[in-house]
């Protein structure tokens, strides 16, 4: 779905405060020199997040209140809450990024159900003792490996808009001559469902994996059981399989709609050149950079980039609601 | 569960069809890269080529072999080199973290470790415009391009779970034998790790090697660019010839493939893991 | 880190919100130091950017840095090919102290680095006879605030390219110069009329695959915008000027021309013979005289009420404000801008030549040449200011703040090719633009 690491956000939902620290024994001896190597361990990974995500991440704030241009011989001037009041509610200028967060909301509204249930269908396809199953399970999850950059570029030629394109082909021979070329990427009713669908490709592996673990942590008596009551697989399905990783679920479908707002990568690329229809695809990142980079607009891209970890906080706070209360492994 | 020779026909027969439609794109794309460039465009009829070549893999090679458009084979030793760069550096920095906030008692271990915590609430597409706007003095710079990745909260989180699980006698005995923290950590914690290491070393190569958003940012010398920046550089040049295109893509996916084939039940294991185990 | 700055009092906030810009505008050199270019000794290496676009651009570029450096012994040239669609912000975002020495920059774009301190005037390292052999045309390109800035190889020139055998076919007259131009309705009915002819309904290739939502985009199309009535910018201001109605109009009649379009993936639509017309620059020719010999018409564009118009102005070479070799670098930009290496790059691009000396050797474009036509257009500059229905090649807007107004065009151009409703995409460009405008204080140049 991203190649930037999904699964980065994936546990942040599931991250606990630390058991405390004082209630393992210690010999007081010990604790007193422990602190030095602690701190001394731990610095060089402390620094570079401090470094490169907190203090990028304050900055961000305080770029925001200024009408900062890159490269510009004005000095920076104090714009108060100016950049967010055109992201919002200025006519004109709040356009672009408000269809991003729709593009977004949609990206997510589809992705969501459809991946996770997609997911969860090759899951339990694949949850069974056959002989190759190892070989299948790679074969599904082989697009997890796939750089987005190159998912862009071949789905760029399978979605191609002239006759010779392959879906528009395959398709034309399918139904027997009657289909016309079609402009998938470029025509505003279709271009995100193209960027789904090859985003779906590349990210459902990921999540079927997850899924899959989560299935074999059933216990196969359960199973047995259900069967000794003669219950047939729908409903060995919706009583014994969905409550066993509806935890796991909920993860992925929330794991899901955070990678949702990430997507980049293939926005990007199909929209410079790929002929990707913008005003229908450009995602809130998107909208970040180009803002940054071709307009050199340093301010508002820094505005958007508050947004957009906003959005994000809360989709994990919720993520982290949702999942606590399930009982642990 | 007992299975009829019908019903595992049946399974095989759904499998194979799914499997088959799953894998198209990914056979598209080898297929494409060895046929002559104009059959690549020509939709279902020239699927299947009618003769098989090498030429567009020489072409990627002697079209990327200059100074002023760069090396192929130097886009995919920088590649190599940050991945190299950000899995070793990130392994060693990130179990010490780890390690040193989760299995060491001192005060403000556990606050250190609850702000790793928040920070990993931030994705780097967060940070991305105001750390290119902080770091554009150092742009085309390998270092650019590889230092902020090397220390990274979730795969301290990663560490930090598998550290807790492991139980205390082990250092005890280290301990008893007269043992500090750190030769206990790196010659008695890590050889009984290896999981932990082989998954975020998997999961951590793969987000470095397709990464994508930073060098968009950062990178326009052609001799620091990693290999998926190249990739759009490449398919952007005019008039495009697809087959070359379809070949550098080959090119950039095989080594992960690779890598994949040996070690696909740690790629499983380490994506599967960090979710139901957390 | 952000829970702790929080808890901040307010007092030392404002403190680190006011502090940390001007770190960072010290840190970033973005506020750029006054140019320091100094004359050098006049040897030893020197880097060179240019752009990379097209292949056998690139290739005559590279072979005129292998021909210069095996010239002589004193200066190596260093070259380095940047992807075009990350040219201009890449030079943008690079501070001028990482810059080449010498670099090449899209004629629009002079304006916004003179403005930004990223290039030095050129006048005191080129040789007096460089200068005096650039056309009048594309000095005028390279000043600005009445110094010399930038010298170009060639300027450049749109026009339509026609494949007669596929006009004749389908029974289309087609004008055979400025005169008896086709008006927009008059083009639009041939389009129709060859698409009802082609097997794939798809007569006309405007090169989409280079993207429209680009520099190109702004450069093939602004000519429809001019040649309506409308400007990109008129004293100043977008609006009333790139959404007046005969703009809005012209980008409507545009928008008809998707459904014969050719979505040219694979950049060969009209060699290949599946459409008979490109809307296209001149940098095409070569590849399509190969493909078509005589079967090749060049056409001005069409006529939206305002008289024929076209673009003008091209890549132009500069020489980086911090260059420590301004000598190397004006040498090596003498050695770039003679007879042999600008005939040998217009030669492999079928650009006209912006050297006189060059032009008049062309055989391309003298009297009679296959491309006469785009060499008289250019014959009728209109400037960036008074675009009457008398001239013809129009220079895009010389501002700093170019960037802005090609960046609102292009993106409100593919919309409208997406299928947005003209009106509404240009009129929110036109505020867009004012409002960067007003936002960098006019992008007065100090």
């Amino acid at each position: 779905m991203t190649s930037d690491s999904p699964a980065q956000a994936l546990a942040a939902g599931r991250a606990k405060a630390p058991p405390p620290a004082s209630a393992r024994p210690g010999r007081p001896g010990r604790r007193n020199r422990e602190w030095v190597h602690g701190l001394l361990m731990s610095a060089p990974a402390l620094a570079g997040l401090i470094a490169f995500v907190g203090v990028p991440f304050g900055y961000a704030v305080v770029l925001s209140l200024y009408n900062v241009r890159l490269g510009s011989p004005l000095p920076p001037s104090f714009f108060g809450l100016e950049q967010y009041r055109r992201l919002f509610t200025d006519p004109d200028l709040s356009g672009p990024f408000l269809r991003a967060l729709l593009n977004n909301l949609v990206f997510a509204a589809v992705v969501v159900p459809v991946q996770t249930a997609l997911a969860l269908g090759l899951a339990v396809l694949l949850n069974r003792t056959l002989k190759a199953i190892g070989f299948f399970r790679s074969l599904f999850f082989m697009p997890v490996v796939f750089p987005m950059a190159l998912v862009a570029v071949v789905w760029r030629l399978i979605l191609a808009r002239s006759d010779q394109g392959m879906l528009n082909s395959v398709l034309h021979h399918l139904s027997l001559g009657h289909w016309g070329a079609h402009d998938w990427l470029g025509s505003a009713a279709t271009a995100m469902v193209s960027v789904i669908a090859l985003s779906i490709w590349q990210g459902v592996g990921f999540q079927m994996v997850i899924l899959l673990a989560g299935l074999q942590q059933i216990p196969a008596e359960l199973h047995e059981a259900a069967q000794l009551d003669r219950a047939g697989r729908w409903q060995r399905f919706c009583h014994v399989t969905l409550p066993g990783i509806r935890g796991t679920l909920v993860f992925v479908a929330l794991l899901t709609s955070v990678l949702s707002f990430r997507v980049f990568d293939q926005v990007y690329i199909l929209i410079r050149g790929g002929g990707l229809n913008e005003d229908a695809t450009h995602t809130v990142m998107y909208e970040a950079v180009t803002t940054a980079f071709d307009r050199n607009d340093i301010g508002q891209a820094a505005a958007v980039t508050v947004v957009f970890f906003l959005i994000v906080v809360v989709l994990t706070l919720l993520q982290r609601r949702f999942v606590r209360p399930d009982p642990e492994d | 569960m007992t299975r009829t020779p019908l019903r595992r026909t049946l399974d095989y027969l759904v499998l194979s069809v799914l499997a088959f439609i799953f894998v198209l794109p990914a056979l598209y794309l080898f297929l494409g890269s060895f046929k002559p460039s104009d059959q690549v465009l020509s939709g279902l009829s020239g699927f299947l080529p009618t003769h098989l070549t090498l030429h567009n893999y020489r072409a990627v090679l002697a079209a990327l072999d200059s100074d002023s458009t760069g090396y192929f084979w130097h886009f995919m030793g920088v590649s190599l080199l940050l991945a190299a760069v950000v899995v070793l550096g990130g392994l060693v920095v990130n179990s010490m973290a780890a390690y040193g906030l989760t299995r060491l008692r001192w005060r403000g271990s556990s606050a250190l470790f609850a702000l790793i915590l928040l920070l990993m609430l931030v994705p780097f597409e967060a940070v991305a415009v105001p750390l290119f706007y902080l770091l554009n003095g150092a742009r085309n710079t390998l270092a650019v391009q590889a230092v902020p990745f090397v220390a990274n909260a979730f795969s301290i989180y990663q560490f930090a779970t598998f550290f807790r699980a492991l139980p205390v006698s082990i250092e005890e005995a280290a301990r008893i034998d007269g043992a500090g923290p750190w030769r206990t950590f790196f010659a008695v914690v890590i050889p009984m790790s290896r999981p932990v290491f082989a998954s975020v070393a998997i999961l951590t190569f793969l987000t470095q090697w397709g990464s994508f958003l930073w060098p968009v940012l950062m990178v326009s010398d052609p001799s620091e660019r990693p290999l998926p920046l190249e990739l759009s550089v490449f398919q952007g040049q005019q008039p495009p010839d697809w087959g070359q295109i379809l070949a550098f893509g080959v090119l950039l996916v095989l080594p992960v493939l690779i890598v994949f084939a040996f070690f696909q039940r740690w790629f499983v294991q380490g994506v599967a893991g960090s979710a139901v185990k957390g | 880190m952000p829970v702790r700055k929080r808890r901040l009092p307010t007092k030392s906030l404002t403190g680190l919100a006011l502090a940390l810009p001007l770190m960072a505008v010290t840190a970033c050199g973005a506020g750029g130091t006054p140019a320091k270019a100094s004359a050098g000794s006049g040897s030893g290496a020197i880097t060179v950017w240019g752009h990379q676009g097209q292949t056998n651009e690139d290739t005559a570029l590279q072979k005129a840095v292998r021909g210069f450096n095996s010239s002589q012994q004193k200066i190596k040239v260093k070259l380095k090919l940047i992807p075009q669609n990350d040219y201009t912000k890449t030079i943008t975002t690079t501070n001028a102290s990482e810059l080449p020495d010498v670099l090449e920059m899209d004629g629009p774009t002079v304006a916004n680095f003179v403005y930004n301190r990223k290039i030095t005037p050129i006048t005191s390292y080129v040789s007096a006879r460089t200068v005096e052999n650039a056309t009048r045309a594309v000095k005028a390109e390279g000043t600005v605030g009445g110094k010399l800035y930038a010298l170009g190889m060639y300027d450049s020139g749109m026009g339509l390219f026609a494949d007669k055998k596929l006009l004749k076919a389908a029974g289309v007259a087609y004008p055979t110069g400025l005169s008896d131009d086709w008006t927009s309705t008059q083009f639009t009915d041939a389009v129709r009329k060859l698409a009802a002819r082609d097997p794939d309904g798809k007569s006309l290739d405007i090169q989409e695959n280079t993207g429209l939502d680009t520099e190109a985009g702004t450069y093939q199309f602004a000519p429809i915008v001019w040649s309506a009535g409308g400007a990109l910018l008129k004293n100043g201001k977008a609006a009333g000027a790139i959404d007046s109605p005969g703009a809005v109009s012209a980008l409507r009649t545009f928008q008809s021309w998707k459904k014969y379009t050719d979505p040219n993936t694979d950049g060969n639509a009209f060699a290949k013979g599946r459409v008979a017309l490109s809307w296209v620059g001149h940098w095409m020719y070569p590849a399509y005289h190969k493909a078509l010999g005589s079967d090749l018409a060049v056409l001005p564009l069409p006529d939206f009420g305002n008289g024929p118009k076209t673009g003008q102005g091209s890549w132009t070479w500069g020489i980086g404000a911090d260059t420590g070799n301004g000598k190397a670098a004006g040498a090596f930009l003498d050695y770039l801008l003679d007879d042999t290496n600008v005939s040998a790059m217009t030669t492999a691009n079928g650009a006209p030549p912006a050297t006189r000396t060059a032009l008049a050797k062309s055989p391309l474009y003298k009297p009679g040449g296959p491309l006469r036509l785009l060499a008289d257009q250019l014959a009728k500059p209109c400037g960036d200011t008074h675009i009457t229905s008398s001239c013809v090649a129009v220079t895009r807007p010389v501002t700093a703040g170019y960037p802005a107004v090609t960046s609102q065009f292009s993106q409100a151009l593919n919309s409208v090719f997406g299928g947005a409703d003209p009106k509404a995409a240009l009129s929110k460009a036109a505020r867009a633009i004012d409002q960067d405008f007003s936002d960098n204080q006019g992008y007065k140049i100090p």
